[in-house]
């Protein structure tokens, strides 16, 4: 079995969320949030291991009520596999395409929304979220370069303090 | 002993355990003066939401330590995380800490750090990281007639509902240097709401000079993930996180825009609102 046609998606270190027409996932372990719009969720979750990215498209067809090509899936692994949403990493198979030039060619083609996954990153802790960090103590206290205008919140070793 | 070799000596009666949230917190002192301003700044820093409990175990254990030439050590779990000889800086950083360990682990709340008012039976809700103009904002809206609910948290429910957090407002002004003050709601002519709101608005935004307001709607989806970041349980309850704020935006509207002046935003954004939703 040649795990790049056969992608499956991973379970481990991450949080799932379904909302209307959108999933939200948040890894634990890279402290990203992702959100998948309908097409890309519903190829996420047909890559189950034993589904090639033929038979992929053919699932997705079936809810979507639309033609679905190839090069449409292969845009979706492409971006799941970027962003650690599958076991293994997958090289895209876009044949010399650009990921640009495939998203031009199936948008003009698609009546379905193309998959499109937007991510963020969340900081490492609810305090570093809270407040800020300079690069050393004497920036405290300093605009406007500092990252922490204030000296009451930052403390000798260069964090701020929440507000 | 700690990891650099300090000694600190702790009494059995140099310590209590107070409860906020349904979370237990120790804590331990070095004497009793500090001990006394500990419970002081733990009494502020949760908006007096503790109760001092007749308890030995806690969830977590702060210690405060004063060495002989002053500098005052706090430690969490055993572990220094912060130490200084400047008293106020000191108690300032252990009152953000303390607040953010309860916020961690509230038992059924999840608590954003955002602004929020009340605004016609509605919450709008501010998520933002700190030092990014939420509480000047929040400062306008209240004195245009928005009921204030915090310049620090959202605190969500298993409901979805958002609870008020009303701390004094810290309001910063440049005079040289930055300098924070507090500000009670009532110096706003405002007033502090108490009924837990559904939300109605989600307004991600973050000062800029001359910013256009320019409110792009967001999905749910895309919502939500921009708010994840400042969701404080997130990394110790995250199904339950999630689960909350999805419900708790499930009727509500999500905008992302920069924002000029909060003076003239604040009367553009309660606009905004009215116009967007049904009574």
């Amino acid at each position: 079995m040649n795990n790049s046609e056969r992608p499956t998606a991973r379970k481990s270190g991450l949080v799932v969320q379904e909302v209307p027409d959108e999933v939200l996932v948040y890894d634990l372990e890279s402290n990203k949030a992702h959100c998948l719009n309908q097409s890309a969720a519903m190829i996420w979750k047909s890559c189950d291991g034993n589904n090639s990215v033929s038979e992929i498209a053919k699932l997705v067809e079936t809810q979507a009520g639309e033609k679905i090509t190839e090069d449409f899936v292969w845009l979706a692994i492409d971006q799941l596999s970027e962003n650690n949403l599958l076991e293994q990493q997958v090289a895209s198979n876009f044949q010399g395409q650009s990921r640009r030039d495939v998203i031009k060619k199936i948008g003009l083609a698609s009546m379905v929304a193309i998959p499109v996954i937007a991510s963020l990153v969340a900081p490492q802790s609810a305090l570093a979220a809270a407040s800020c960090a300079c690069n050393n103590p004497q920036q405290c206290g300093n605009p406007p370069n500092s990252q922490c205008p204030s000296t009451i919140n930052c403390t000798v070793l260069g964090v701020c303090a929440a507000a | 002993m700690l990891e650099n070799g300090l000694r600190f000596s702790h009494s059995p009666e140099l310590e209590f355990v107070l409860e906020s949230y349904g979370v237990r917190v120790k804590i331990q002192a070095s004497n009793k003066r500090l001990l006394s301003e500990a419970e002081q700044v733990a009494k502020r820093a949760l908006v007096d939401r503790v109760q001092i409990v007749k308890a030995r175990e806690a969830d977590h254990t702060f210690g405060i330590f004063g060495d002989p030439d002053e500098t005052l050590h706090l430690v969490l779990a055993g572990e220094q995380v912060s130490y200084d000889t400047l008293h106020d800086r000191f108690f300032k950083f252990f009152d953000s800490i303390l607040r953010i360990t309860v916020a961690e682990h509230a038992k059924d709340l999840v608590f954003i750090h955002a602004g929020v008012v009340g605004w016609k039976g509605k919450a709008i809700v501010i998520p933002a990281n700190s030092f990014c103009g939420k509480t000047t904002l929040v400062a306008q809206l209240v004195k245009n007639g928005a009921t204030y609910y915090s310049d620090e948290y959202a605190i969500l429910d298993a409901s979805g509902l958002v609870h008020a957090f009303p701390r004094d407002l810290s309001m910063r002004y440049f005079a040289g240097t930055v300098v924070e003050r507090a500000v009670t709601v009532e110096e706003l002519g405002g007033v502090v709401g108490s009924t837990p709101l559904p939300v109605g608005l989600v307004l991600l935004t973050e000062y800029a000079e001359n910013a256009e307001w320019k409110p792009e709607t967001l999905t749910r989806g895309q919502g939500m993930m921009e708010v994840i970041p400042h969701t404080i349980p997130r990394k110790y309850d995250p199904e339950f996180s999630l689960k909350v704020l999805n419900t708790a935006v499930s009727d509500a509207i999500i905008v992302k825009s920069f924002r000029g002046e909060a003076a003239e935003f604040a009367i553009k954004l309660l606009s905004f609102f009215d116009s967007i939703t049904v009574d």
